[in-house]
């Protein structure tokens, strides 16, 4: 229970975040802290059972289907790593109640820090391969965010971190893929139980691979360091918190997480010593060759991390325990250095060391902080980062992969130790030392000051007093690995080998900072290693092939567009033909055919052959609408009534929507080119003969689906419905059927979109609503007052097929096409927008329609699932049941509103513009290059729109 | 046995009219595969069982599959649906008064330009020549 609220504490107060910010404007960094503290003091009322080596553990079901759950487990290792996003969480959320400025704490930093604060502690916590996964990018995303926060100028580095992590977190997920495919189960603690399993599996070898390469992205190291040095465009405390405290750090604890599976492993050793060690001294050195002081920083940072990960690659319960000491020193010291290069930077208005110089003389207590938490990061004795680099000294010399193996990866240590050592007392030294020149500065408030110096001291306090992480760090070793024996952690180890390390690190750190100009000269020499460039490169090579794919996609205009995918159906089917090879004969029955099918088909290859071979807009638009009807009669034929039904509706609605648009459109076709014509004929030919010889070899072959003999057997007892088609549209597949109304739905408002019109107020008559009917010149009075006969008689006719659709043919779908040809007849009769009154237009308004549509099937939808139900379940509609008024039924009425809509929008929207065709741009002007050419421009025109 | 050659016909046509210049025949080439498409579909059900499915008719071996029947019903609604949309694509690309009528008078074309968007979109169509027949 407490590891879920302390994720829903966090939840909260980063929800409150904004709202805190404006009253309490950039204090509210303060609450901020207060909340991290008692987050963290709340998982800390579990420390005893957790120090115990008992983990907690709480779950509950998320995706019951994939076997994932939201599944948080609490042990040593998790909460070293909560304590560090805590703790150094609200140092910095204190920090930036004076670092950030009034606007910027309104902005996004406090929500995004306290969201990213969540989805560490969710990180460490998950105990759910899936869950953890979540988190990881999630952190992602909100350290992009953060970077982001810093304005057009973070937008390169910014994405180069995205990408870069990102596709770490492509590797991550892969290796959660393989690993549930290997072992069956997503829980992290079942997996690491038995390492076994995983071992035994052929993915062992990639999923560790994936592991390490999503680790390395997310700490920076070789060859993916570079994005860690360009995030440092972000704000200061960003830095300080997710650069060089936290985020970094999700790819050690991910390292640490897994060692009970890998560290046994000699390739795994190797690999993280190699990429460990190569980074850290690539880091320290270009540390040393850097003028900025967040720049060294970062590079420190990247050094630093390359420890950690060589130190966890010995796998020994002595390296783990150095790994999970220094992570928490790293936090504290580099999170203080971060917090006052800070506010060097706010106070000189510079963090170049080129133009620092006696600072301590102006800003005594800034510089003795930095000195302090500078010194812990050198390794000085007693602070605590000399502690834990004694502890990483014994952890490496306990490496036994090789013979040497131990000392000389400890021989490296002491290398980069060295270079920290170095530039260590070069950013003490060059900012605060020497000469003042800047005489009138001071001190910050001691507000500003206050985190980094509780942290500075802080520092100095814990090293001689690290017995205190004695039993945190001895559970965190034993859970990350079974069965070791971790090292007791206290101060003073005596006169040791590790001793004698330290020494000669300070003493050769000593001498490179000493022999500065020697030292710069050969550092100068080294060849660049920062990859940034390579990265670059490869991401404008892909936007090159991008690029270069451009004009292959342009070629041919649209036919070539359209030609394309219509040639790989070709293909495509072919293959499968060939593929298929001979099938079996097909079923006895399905070689019944009527003779009247037949003529059937001949006329309607006339009615294809005619449009596709017109040259005239009328023939085309006539012939379709002939085209269609044939088709009508086929399925009347195949025994579908509703089917039919709907389609003739439809055709007659089409025709009507072809004739509006063409409405004094010229009355030629544009004539296709020979080449064309040819090339389109072939493959129009080819893809006939495909679709036919698919057709034949796919259907016939089998008796009627299960899931057809199940509904038409059924359908009347569980649904109460006895037209089967009806009850499998708004019963069996209701959810089927709520999407594709909505699509209908949607594009009604799209052709409103289209045509760019304002919903028509209520008692406000459209002013050119009379003007859209009369340009098409139909004012035919028989047929005006015969409708007034008929359209009444059309919406009785509606209403009654949408009500005994659930028995008989009809349905929604239907009724709404009747009620809508009613629309569209009165349309054609000159009513404006096909209704009398202004009543009626407000009614029949489309966005209107759509609406009370949707809402009404999603609320039909929905009211079982109040109760407990399934999604559409049927049930009795309290006082409608009586009259014969059916859930099923008010669902229908809303597919039908929202066909309703389509057919209104429609009519609304497609019909011809008020143009005059005395304008020379008019298509049916004399002088309008369309026209030229036709034998009668204007009687074909007209023509062309009765 | 027949079905597929009604599909074959179809297919044809509506990729033949697909191809050719001018937006109206690629909205009929559209209507026509849609057509093909939901005759395919029917006959997924089995070409030859052509009873309808109502429940007062019972089931006897020659009723219909009404699954394919409703998808094919959704189907012929959502191409209705797109085919509107398309010739309300058609219409919007077609030269209208709502434009100002044409090009703008000599003076007038810089504002034009820097109301951007659909005025000169469209009038860079006029002067290409997949445009140029908007049918």
């Amino acid at each position: 229970m407490i590891l879920v609220a302390s994720l829903l504490a966090l939840a909260v107060l980063a929800a409150l975040s904004p709202l805190l910010a404006r009253v309490l404007r950039r204090e509210t960094g303060y609450v901020l802290a207060a909340g991290f503290l008692a987050v963290a003091a709340l998982l800390l009322t579990e420390a005893p059972a957790v120090l115990d080596g008992r983990a907690v553990e709480a779950s509950a079901e998320w995706l019951p289907s994939l076997g994932v759950s939201f599944a948080l487990r609490l042990d040593g290792v998790s909460l070293v790593f909560c304590l560090v996003a805590l703790v150094v969480g609200a140092l910095v959320m204190a920090y930036c109640c004076r670092y950030l400025g009034e606007a910027e704490a309104r902005g996004p930093v406090y929500p995004l820090l306290v969201v990213f604060a969540g989805s560490m502690v969710g990180l460490v916590l998950a105990d759910d391969l899936v869950l953890m996964y979540v988190f990881w990018e999630l952190t992602t995303l909100c350290s992009f965010a953060l970077v982001s926060t810093a304005g057009t100028a973070a937008a390169g580095p910014g994405r180069q971190a995205l990408l870069v992590t990102v596709a770490g977190g492509l590797a991550l997920l892969t290796a959660v893929v393989l690993l549930v495919v290997a072992t069956g189960t997503t829980r992290v603690s079942e997996i690491l139980d038995d390492p076994g399993a995983v071992l035994a599996s052929p993915l062992a070898v990639p999923v560790g691979i994936c592991l390490a390469l999503a680790a390395f992205t997310k700490s920076a190291q070789l060859p993916f360091h570079f994005w860690l040095p360009g995030a440092m465009v972000a704000m200061t405390p960003v830095s300080a918190y997710l650069h060089a405290a936290t985020m970094v750090k999700a790819g050690i604890y991910l390292l640490v997480r897994v060692s009970p599976v890998y560290a046994s492993q000699d390739w795994w050793t190797l690999l993280l010593l190699a990429v460990g060690l190569s980074t850290a001294l690539a880091g320290a050195v270009q540390a040393l060759r850097e003028h900025d002081l967040k720049a060294m920083l970062a590079q420190s940072t990247v050094s630093q991390l390359g420890l950690l990960v060589a130190v966890i690659g010995v796998g020994t319960s002595t390296a783990l325990a150095a790994a999970l000491l220094h992570t928490m020193a790293h936090a504290l010291f580099k999170a203080t250095l971060f917090m006052l290069v800070g506010i060097v930077d706010k106070q000189t208005g510079s963090r170049d060391v080129r133009e620092l110089s006696g600072l301590w003389r102006v800003m005594p207590f800034t510089a003795a902080c930095t000195g302090v938490a500078a010194l812990s990061m050198a390794g000085v004795p007693p602070l605590l980062g000399f502690v834990s680099k004694e502890y990483l000294f014994e952890g490496f010399l306990s490496a036994d992969v090789l013979p040497w193996a131990g000392p000389v990866a400890a021989g490296l240590a002491v290398a980069a130790s060295a270079l920290t050592f170095a530039y260590a007392a070069r950013i003490v030294y060059d900012a605060f030392g020497g000469p003042t020149l800047q005489a009138r500065l001071r001190d910050p408030r001691p507000a500003f000051l206050a985190p980094a110096a509780i942290a500075a001291v802080a520092g100095l306090a814990l090293g001689p007093a690290v017995a205190l992480f004695d039993p945190v760090v001895r559970s965190a070793a034993a859970a990350a690995l079974p069965g070791g024996d971790p090292p007791e952690v206290y101060f003073w180890h005596g006169f040791g080998i590790e001793l004698a390390l330290s020494a000669v690190t300070v003493t050769i750190g000593l001498v490179l900072f000493l022999a500065r100009d020697p030292v710069d000269a050969v550092l100068h020499r080294l060849p660049d290693p920062w990859g940034h460039r390579g990265f670059d490169r490869l991401h404008a090579g892909l936007l090159a092939l991008g690029g270069a794919t451009r004009p292959l996609d342009e070629a041919g205009g649209r036919a070539g567009h359209l030609a394309r995918p219509l040639a790989g159906v070709v293909v495509l089917g072919g293959a499968g033909l060939l593929a298929a090879g001979a099938l079996g004969p097909a079923a006895p029955r399905t070689t019944d055919v009527d003779p009247g099918e037949w003529l059937l088909i001949g006329l309607l290859a006339a009615g294809v052959l005619g449009a596709a071979l017109t040259g005239s807009t009328l023939v085309l638009v006539a012939l379709i609408g002939v085209v269609g009807l044939f088709v009508t009669l086929w399925l009347l034929l195949a025994g579908t009534v509703d089917v039919g039904t709907t389609l003739l509706l439809v055709e007659v609605l089409t025709t009507v929507a072809l004739v509006l648009v063409v409405h004094g459109a010229p009355s030629a076709l544009p004539r296709s080119g020979r080449g064309r014509r040819l090339g389109a004929g072939v493959l129009a030919l080819a893809a006939g003969a495909v679709a036919l010889a698919a057709t034949a070899a796919s259907t016939g072959r089998r008796e009627r689906s299960g899931a057809g003999t199940f509904f038409v057997e059924n359908a009347e007892a569980l649904t109460g419905g006895t037209n089967v088609v009806n009850t499998v549209l708004v019963d069996f597949r209701g959810v089927d059927t709520f999407l594709e109304s909505v699509v209908v739905g949607v594009a009604a408002l799209g052709l409103l979109a289209l045509r760019g019109r304002a919903p028509v107020r209520h008692g406000l008559p459209d002013p050119h609503a009379h003007e859209r009917s009369s340009v098409l010149g139909l004012e035919d009075v028989v047929l005006r007052v015969s409708l007034r006969l008929l359209v009444p008689v059309m919406l009785v006719l509606s209403l009654y097929l949408l009500w005994r659709g659930h028995d008989e043919p009809g349905g929604g779908f239907i009724a709404a096409l009747v009620a809508g040809t009613a629309v569209v007849l009165r349309f054609l009769a000159g009513e404006p927008d096909g209704v009398r009154t202004e009543r009626g237009r407000a009614l029949l308004e489309p966005r209107l329609l759509a609406g009370a549509g949707t809402l009404l099937a999603t609320a039909v939808g929905l009211a079982p699932v109040l109760t407990g139900g399934a999604l559409l379940t049927p049930f009795d509609v309290p006082g409608l049941s009586a009259v014969g008024i059916s859930s099923a039924l008010l669902f229908d009425l809303g597919v039908y509103l929202l066909v309703l809509a389509l057919v209104t929008a429609v009519v609304r929207s497609l019909t011809p513009d008020e143009a005059d065709p005395r304008e020379p741009d008019h298509p049916d002007h004399p002088e309008h290059p369309a026209a030229a050419g036709r034998a009668e421009p204007a009687a074909a025109g007209d023509g062309s729109a009765r | 046995m027949t079905t597929p050659i009604v599909v074959g016909l179809l297919v044809a046509g509506g990729t033949y009219l697909l191809l050719q210049r001018g937006m109206l025949r690629v909205v009929v080439g559209f209507v026509l595969l849609g057509h093909a498409a939901n005759l395919l579909l029917l006959a997924a059900g089995g070409p030859a069982l052509r009873g309808v499915p109502f429940a007062q008719e019972g089931l006897d071996e020659g009723t219909a599959d009404p699954l394919p029947q409703a998808f094919v019903l959704t189907a012929i609604v959502i191409a209705f649906a797109i085919t509107v949309y398309l010739l309300g694509l058609l219409r919007a690309g077609r030269p209208g008064p709502e434009d100002g009528g044409g090009t703008p008078p000599p003076g007038e074309e810089d504002a034009a330009a820097a109301r951007g968007g659909r005025g000169s979109h469209r009038a860079d169509h006029r002067g290409d020549p997949e445009a140029e027949g908007w049918t």
